[in-house]
């Protein structure tokens, strides 16, 4: 069995990836996809605990967070495609109508 | 006599109120219906009610959130009741003139219901968190009232109104929570009973003095901001012009009230236990605001902002009675507190139908209404005479009781009083009356008439309540004379002494 | 038996007013009739009043509480009896007259009506048995006023004489109220044990307690109950307003501000007589005020042109007159209150006389300038003979009513100063009698007599106009001679009632005692008023009758300082209305809007200015951008995670 530091160590370091990739980026897609890097780290630490705990909750906990991605992402991307025909473009930083 | 009175008085508007939102096109008739019933159980309260005690009647108290002690408790007494009456009689003469109100009915009555649900709650509750929420409530239909009906400055008057109030009792409230926070009953609960808080304040060893001084300044601020007194003034005048006839009524007969019966409900009980140098603080106030009232209205030109400085100015009284603690002057201001209340309708119904049939409220530009509004010119007459005081009207029977309960404890004021009031409050009534009134009519006037008949009715209504409380005050000055007795009885050693 | 229905003096008058207010436009005469019904009425029941108490010299007393500590009440004695006989009596003259006066009005209605509200409120004055109750009526008296004069009120002149009629009177009713306020709080401080039924400013409670009262706290009453009086009865410096009130209909003139309101002054000085007798200098205050406004206004009313002007002076003079009889009572004990109530009583009927004549002379005329009239008599009979009764009575011609009661003021007047309480009151009275019988004459012959100065209408009165002219000449001029002795007793004695004893209060009040003392005035001071009186009538007609022999420029010219300081009337309308009342007290009230706009509300203004700019500034960090909150989350959660295992490492932080 793998150790489960490895799954923590490789959770934490796709968590960073997200992380960064969230604080730099400014293009919608990407940040979308940083989100998804997020939260898929959250789910490997859950199933890989749930798996050494012999203790299926942690598993029904990704499931759902798999779904509430799903969800997020198609809202998301709708989001996205209606700035794009609005603005003509999806770097966040021209969409500041509401800004101040 | 119906159980759980106060609760139905208070319920009966709260449900009319929303069925006339709800109910677009017969919201008026809701409203006369939702504001008769709270009328006619406050006559029937008025019956039924011991006057010769001063101890709380028609209480209510049920367990509301019993964890943090709060509990709904109602009552009233000889401070509560003439102003309740006020509230009822007030509210739905204000639907009766308000019968011709097309834009938004629905919503415009069932503002002026919440209001007088949350004059009512104001005037009855015996607990603090329930005042408090009441004295909130209050804000909400005034708020609307302004900013929806309101005149070309609206958006400014209503949020000045707003926040100004707001900030008032933001600071009572604190003051609330720190009469809470120090006292725990003898089981060891937190209590919002105000009586019990009340007396609580007389316990030196549960609040020092430094700390019960900031307690009574947070409270007076947040009832002399109401009243409103001098220099806290200013948001009435901006409110008042801007605000819609039926708002400025129930802005200038009711709202300012809950300013004055925090003084008597709240202040004045405390007042034994604090420092005698509020009593002279209260005073000076008082005075302030009768002479530089009277003196602003006087240079007003519009007529509405005049009534309005009027207001401050005939407010003063009730300061300067309640801090002169004796029974006569103390019955006087509570008695000024209802009469304004009523004679400031008359006011303030006469700008309005002034406003919606001349079309201006700037008096320099009126002239010789009478010749074309006949009825209507002996309402206002009527109107103004009361509000100069002329006797045989109730005004002159609270000011007279004022003066001269106040002669012996506060010469110096009272005099000031006379000489710089009096005169000057007849000066400006007279000035805007003739103006408005008299010499040959304007020709841009000559096809006014007569109001509508509901305006004349409401208008004449008050007019002889005007009347009949100036000739006989004794109907309900009895139960002030009572409720007075209890809040200047811990002076009367200190009196003696020569202290105020 | 009519005692019991006392309250029926006042009630049906206003019954009257409530009637007529509302169903007056139906009726014909506007229900004029009504008013005139209910006033006499009244009179009937004061004189049947009058029949039950004056041979036992009883009075009637009946009160009931009010609120608090005040009460209302019903007080006839020989002071209230006159007036109330005079009040009803007179008012149904002028109501009768007014029928035909107002005739053709389209405010008909509304004049009965308010002229109904004024006699309750003035017989409800009268009858008041404590001074609140006083002041209440006083008040509305005044409201009255107010709305009489400004009764055509499309007229600018009209509605502005109104406005200053009330403020001008306001002044005084605020020292007035002043006044009564400072007497309670003595009375309270008193600690009085009262009767059952008794209250603190019942006039009987007033009456015995003075003795208990601070001297000093005294005199400080009397003044300011005399402001009142000053300001009704139209005393220097208050008088101002009373010429003005002539814009109102001439029987306004006539029974507010000739015969019943103006006297109420008087009324309450006579009313509070023992007070100001016990308070140390307040009857000379009286005395002096009161005989300098007879003089003053006298002066006056030589050079007015405008006959409701002169007939206005002349009433402000008398009024000064009966001021002036009561503060000579520091002589002469209450009987003073006698002789001064007297000429009040007499001056009602001859003042009502000759204002209702002046408005019959109008009514045909068109005018009040006396200039374009002249030779009315030929047309005119009764009202010019009617006229001449009171004139002649008003100059004080011999055995008429004016000539008792204000040659009697004279005199006593003249016993003040021979017992050292001083001349002047004196001096003042016999030179206003001569100016008196001077401006009466110059006005009779200017009207009557002469030719026609410009063409005017010429027809007389009709009866209904006249038959109370003739009746009130009547009494003018015999009224005097029969009834003055009872008078001065009867009413001299009113005080008796009430068991107020003088000799002690002029203890308090530092005045000699010396009532067997009463000096013998020389043959000459008893007949001089009569030489001046006629004296005064002859100069009268040698400048302005049919046998003029000298002219008035002789005497005077255009230029002459003197008359144009009279015809400006003393610069009083400068001085009051232009620089007091609009320049520092509208500028006061300018001043006080300024510092309210500026500095409280723009104190208001500026805390919320500056937490908006606050806030403005401070929401700059709000970026709005996610990315930078979220840098600043990770940062602040690395620093966080860092210090916790510092601290998990034992590091002191």
């Amino acid at each position: 069995m793998v150790p489960l530091v490895l799954y923590v160590l490789l959770a934490s370091a796709m968590f960073t990836i997200g992380l960064y990739g969230l604080l730099t980026q400014r293009n919608g897609i990407k940040l979308m996809m940083c989100v998804e890097i997020l939260l898929n780290s959250a789910n490997i630490n859950l199933v890989a605990f749930s798996a050494y705990l012999p203790n299926a909750n942690g598993q029904v906990f990704a499931l759902f967070s798999i779904a509430l991605a799903a969800a997020e992402a198609g809202v998301g991307f709708a989001i996205l495609i209606v700035l794009y025909r609005l603005y003509g473009t999806i770097d966040l930083d021209n969409i500041n109508a509401l800004r101040w | 006599m119906i159980d759980n009175a106060i609760s139905l008085m208070i319920a009966i508007p709260l449900i009319a109120a929303v069925v006339a939102f709800l109910n677009g096109k017969a919201a008026k008739y809701v409203a006369l219906i939702g504001s008769l019933v709270p009328l006619a159980i406050s006559l029937q309260m008025f019956q039924e009610f011991d006057k010769t005690s001063n101890a709380m009647q028609f209480v209510e108290s049920y367990d509301w959130v019993p964890a943090i002690g709060v509990k709904y408790t109602v009552g009233v007494d000889g401070i509560g009741l003439p102003l309740i009456l006020l509230s009822t009689i007030v509210s739905i003469l204000v639907v009766v003139y308000s019968w011709g109100e097309e834009k938004r009915s629905n919503q415009f009555f069932a503002l002026l219901l919440l209001n007088e649900v949350g004059v009512l709650g104001v005037f009855t509750a015996l607990d603090f968190f329930l005042f408090y929420i009441f004295w909130e409530i209050v804000l909400i239909p005034m708020f609307f009232l302004i900013g929806i009906w309101g005149g070309p400055r609206k958006d400014y008057a209503a949020i000045k109104f707003f926040i100004y109030t707001h900030v008032a009792s933001l600071i009572m409230l604190l003051s609330i929570f720190a009469l809470y926070f120090s006292y725990r009953t003898p089981e060891g609960l937190r209590t919002f009973d105000m009586l019990t808080l009340l007396e609580a304040t007389g316990d030196s060893a549960i609040f020092s003095p430094m700390l019960l001084n900031v307690i009574f300044i947070g409270l007076l601020f947040g009832f002399l901001v109401k009243m409103p007194a001098v220099p806290f003034h200013t948001w009435l005048p901006d409110a008042h012009v801007e605000a819609p006839t039926a708002g400025s009524v129930l802005l200038a007969a009711l709202l300012l009230k809950m300013g004055g019966y925090g003084l008597f409900r709240i202040v004045m009980p405390m007042l034994p236990n604090v420092s005698t140098h509020y009593i002279t603080l209260m005073a000076i106030i008082g005075v302030v605001s009768i002479v530089y009232g009277g003196f602003l209205a006087l240079s007003q030109k519009d007529l509405k902002k005049m009534v309005a400085y009027s207001s401050v100015s005939h407010m003063g009284y009730v300061l300067l009675g309640a801090g002169a603690l004796s029974v006569l002057s103390v019955q006087g201001a509570m008695f000024q507190q209802f009469s304004h209340g009523l004679i400031t309708c008359v006011l303030f119904m006469s700008a309005g139908t002034i406003q919606h049939t001349a079309g201006t409220r700037i008096i320099s530009e009126l002239g010789g209404l009478a010749d074309r509004m006949p009825k209507f010119a002996v309402l206002m007459m009527a109107g103004f005479m009361a509000s100069l005081g002329l006797p045989g009207m109730c005004g002159f029977v609270a000011e007279l009781s004022v003066l001269a309960g106040s002669y012996e404890n506060l010469p110096i004021y009272v005099l000031i009083t006379i000489f710089g009031g009096i005169a000057v409050t007849a000066g400006y009534h007279l000035w805007a009356m003739q103006k408005v009134m008299f010499g040959p009519i304007l020709k841009k006037y000559l096809d006014l008439k007569d109001p509508h008949s509901y305006e004349i009715l409401s208008m004449s209504i008050l007019v002889l309540l005007i009347i009949y409380f100036g000739v006989q005050p004794a109907t309900i000055t009895d139960i002030m004379g009572v409720a007075a007795e209890p809040l200047v009885e811990p002076f009367i050693a200190v009196a003696a002494t020569g202290v105020i | 038996m009519y005692q019991d229905y006392a309250y029926l003096i006042v009630g049906l008058p206003i019954l009257a007013f409530v009637l007529t207010i509302f169903l007056g436009w139906h009726l014909p005469k506007g229900g004029g009739f009504i008013t005139v019904l209910a006033t006499f009425a009244g009179f009937i029941l004061s004189f049947g009043i009058f029949k039950e108490i004056y041979p036992n010299d009883e009075i009637v007393h009946q009160s009931m509480h009010w609120f608090a500590s005040f009460n209302a009440g019903i007080l006839i004695d020989p002071l209230a009896i006159v007036m109330l006989l005079m009040v009803t009596f007179v008012c149904t003259m002028i109501h009768t007259y007014a029928l035909g006066y107002m005739e053709g009005d389209p405010g008909m209605a509304r004049y009965f009506a308010e002229a109904g509200l004024f006699t309750a409120a003035m017989l409800g004055l009268v009858f008041s048995d404590n001074l609140l109750q006083l002041f209440i009526f006083w008040e509305l008296v005044g409201l009255c006023s107010y709305l009489l004069i400004g009764f055509w009120y499309r007229k600018p002149s009209a509605a502005s004489a109104a406005k200053k009629a009330f403020l001008v009177t306001r002044v005084g009713d605020v020292m007035f109220l002043a006044g009564i306020i400072l007497l309670y709080t003595n009375m309270v401080k008193l600690n009085l044990v009262l009767p059952e039924g008794a209250y603190l400013l019942q006039f009987q409670t007033i009456y015995d307690s003075l003795t208990l009262i601070p001297p000093d706290q005294l005199t400080w009453i009397a003044v300011l109950l005399f402001g009142g009086a000053v300001g009704k009865s139209g005393q220097f410096p208050l008088h101002v307003w009373l010429p003005d009130a002539m814009e109102g209909p001439t029987t306004v003139s006539a029974m507010i501000h000739a015969a019943t309101m103006v006297t109420a002054g008087v009324y309450l000085v006579a009313r509070m007589f023992p007070l100001f007798y016990a308070a140390p200098n307040g009857l000379m205050i009286v005395a002096y005020v009161g005989a300098f406004t007879a003089l003053f206004a006298a002066t006056m009313g030589l050079v007015m042109f405008d006959i409701k002007r002169v007939l206005a002076y002349s009433t402000v003079s008398q009024l000064g007159y009966m001021m002036a009889g009561l503060g000579v009572g520091a002589a002469m004990g209450a009987f003073s209150v006698g002789v001064s109530m007297f000429h009040l009583i007499g001056h009602s009927f001859f003042k009502a006389l000759l204002f209702l004549c002046a408005g019959s002379v109008i009514h045909a005329v068109g005018t009040n300038d006396m200039r374009e009239m002249g030779g009315v008599l030929k047309h005119m009979k009764w009202t010019g003979l009617t006229m001449l009764a009171g004139s002649l009575t008003l100059a004080g011609f011999p055995l008429t009513t004016g000539f008792f009661s204000k040659d009697e003021i004279i005199v006593t007047a003249y016993e003040h100063g021979a017992m050292g309480f001083g001349w002047l009151p004196y001096v003042f009275a016999i030179v206003a009698a001569l100016l008196t019988a001077i401006y009466t004459f110059r006005l009779w012959f200017l009207t009557f007599d002469g030719e026609a100065r410009s063409d005017y209408h010429k027809h007389e009165s009709p009866w209904i106009m006249l038959g109370p002219l003739v009746i009130l000449a009547l009494f003018a001029l015999f009224m005097g001679m029969p009834t003055q002795e009872n008078f001065y007793h009867y009413v001299g004695n009113n005080f008796e009632h009430y068991g107020v004893d003088f000799d002690e209060l002029a203890v308090i009040g530092g005045h000699h005692v010396e009532h067997a003392a009463h000096v013998h005035e020389p043959f000459i001071i008893k007949i001089l008023p009569i030489i001046i009186g006629v004296g005064g009538i002859i100069i009268a007609a040698l400048f302005y009758s049919r046998w003029k022999r000298f002219d008035p420029g002789m005497v005077t010219s255009e230029g002459d300082p003197l008359r144009k300081i009279l015809l400006k009337r003393y610069y009083q309308n400068e001085i009051y209305t232009l620089w007091f009342a609009e320049k520092v007290v509208y500028g006061i009230a300018l001043v006080s809007n300024m510092i309210d706009l500026k500095i409280i509300d723009g104190t208001v203004n500026k805390i919320s200015a500056i937490s908006v700019g606050f806030g403005g500034s401070l929401r700059k960090i709000q970026t709005g951008v996610i990315q930078n909150y979220l840098t600043a989350v990770v940062l602040g959660l690395a620093v966080l995670l860092i210090l916790i295992q510092l601290a998990s490492m034992g590091v002191a932080i």
